[in-house]
């Protein structure tokens, strides 16, 4: 059996040329986009619902710092410390709020039922989950 | 590129509400998500009307004010269930508990501890022989009381899962409490990342990767009371002591295509301990699967969930499977 091959040389255009840059600005397009939002929602958010109404975002990168919330007649003491933040004081019955301790990962939550206060951490990471269970 | 990119970016709405004595998170993605979520928003407000021990006129505070009432159809396929989850897991799930949780009141205003005269007798009063069912006429033995609280969030998620479908949802996440439901996959196709909490620390225990299930987690760790002599006493009774639960495990979670009997089997495998609940998994393998934290470090889990399950960078748990 036999076989021919045969080659051909191909000079790159201007058209080639074209084409290429355009391949690499939608490529970099595409990175700042996807890749430069992650970058900036990845920063952990402190959000605090009282009665279903956000009433603050705070950026947990703070410096120590205390809030106070007031609804349906309890107090809770909010502290963050730049890492996590937790209830450190209710006067509710339960104290459920305060048994959760530091939430530190994006997606955890503190529940005061009584007061309807909600503590939550917010900040879209590669590895954050979508819900928590327990 | 660009024009599957944009077709990614998937309509969805979000809605969260206190009721069943939790806090609820839901999203749904797809044209009918707003919509999908009002209905089930409404549901839930409804089944807490009917099924809640502290809603006065509930079909559950008329039944254990009378010991006799005509219920609703719902409520009274929801007892059935009950009553054969109890069945099924030997009463380590019972809703006839509900006289001693009154009388312990861990998670009420004003928790105590009952002395063990008053247990022994509250006892008498526990199990599902003192639950007669007829129909939707339900009758309870003197000193009996109900309480579908270990059942009705579970049941909710059902509801949920059902109007979801009846919308042609085919991708959502919601939380209600400590029970998940996981609609489909996530909008970009990748399956939900569902983490279980560390029982004894801030962070997660364990990462599963699921679609189209229910998970549901019980354990002692949130809600307690501490005694004035110092001693701690976590919220789940056990229906056969009549005490809070000494259990060698932290958290049990269940995961299966079906929330009501999760929420059941979570607290019933919590109930039971390790040793009865791998036994009980044996038995029903097939039912579900189930992520369980012991005393002593360990996480174990069920041969489905290998490929599932991630554990947590720097985790200080064992992870070991649990064989067949």
């Amino acid at each position: 059996m036999t076989s021919r091959s045969s080659t051909v040389k191909l000079k790159p255009t201007v058209w080639d040329g074209v084409i290429a840059a355009a391949v690499i600005a939608i490529a970099v397009i595409v990175a700042v986009v996807f890749y430069g939002n992650k970058t900036y929602s990845g920063e952990l958010r402190v959000v605090v619902s009282v009665g279903n109404r956000v009433v603050d975002t705070l950026p947990l990168s703070d410096e120590e710092a205390t809030h106070t919330y007031c609804h349906n007649g309890y107090t809770l003491l909010v502290s963050m410390d730049g890492s996590g933040v937790r209830v450190e004081q209710s006067d509710c019955p339960s104290q459920d709020c305060v048994h959760t301790g530091t939430i530190t990962r994006a997606g955890q939550s503190i529940v005061c039922l009584p007061a309807q206060i909600v503590v939550h951490l917010e900040g879209a990471s590669e590895d954050a989950p979508d819900v928590i269970v327990g | 590129m660009l024009l599957s990119l944009t077709a990614c970016a998937e309509k969805s709405a979000s809605t969260n509400l206190f009721a069943m004595d939790t806090y609820m998170s839901l999203t749904a993605y797809g044209s009918n998500a707003q919509t999908a979520l009002t209905d089930a928003s409404r549901r839930i407000n409804e089944l807490e009307r009917m099924l809640s021990r502290t809603v006065a006129q509930s079909d559950v505070s008329k039944l254990n004010e009378s010991r006799r009432a005509a219920v609703s159809d719902e409520t009274a396929t929801l007892l059935g269930d009950a009553l054969q989850y109890a069945a099924k897991t030997d009463g380590a799930f019972d809703v006839t508990i509900a006289p001693i949780v009154n009388a312990w009141g861990i998670t009420s205003d004003t928790p105590r501890v009952p002395d063990s005269d008053e247990i022994a007798a509250l006892l008498t009063h526990v199990g599902s022989s003192h639950v007669h069912l007829d129909g939707n006429a339900v009758t309870l033995d003197e000193g009996c009381a109900i309480d579908l609280g270990g059942i009705a969030k579970g049941y909710a998620s059902d509801c949920v899962a059902s109007i979801f479908a009846d919308y042609g949802i085919t991708s959502g996440c919601v939380s209600l409490g400590g029970n998940v439901y996981v609609c489909g996959n996530k909008p970009d196709g990748d399956k939900w990342l569902v983490a279980i909490q560390d029982p004894q620390g801030d962070d997660y225990a364990a990462m599963v990767a699921l679609s189209d299930a229910f998970a549901v987690t019980s354990g002692g760790y949130q809600r307690y009371f501490t005694a004035e002599d110092g001693t701690v006493y976590q919220h789940i009774i056990d229906p056969k002591t009549g005490y809070p639960v000494q259990s060698d495990l932290l958290s049990v979670t269940v995961i299966a295509d079906n929330g009501t009997m999760a929420d059941a089997y979570s607290t019933a495998l919590y109930v039971m301990g390790e040793r009865g609940a791998i036994d009980f998994w044996r038995a029903n393998a097939d039912r579900f699967d189930v992520v369980m934290i012991t005393t002593d470090g360990r996480l174990l889990y069920t041969p489905n969930l290998q490929d599932q399950i991630t554990e947590p960078e720097g985790t200080t748990y064992d992870f070991q499977v649990i064989d067949r």
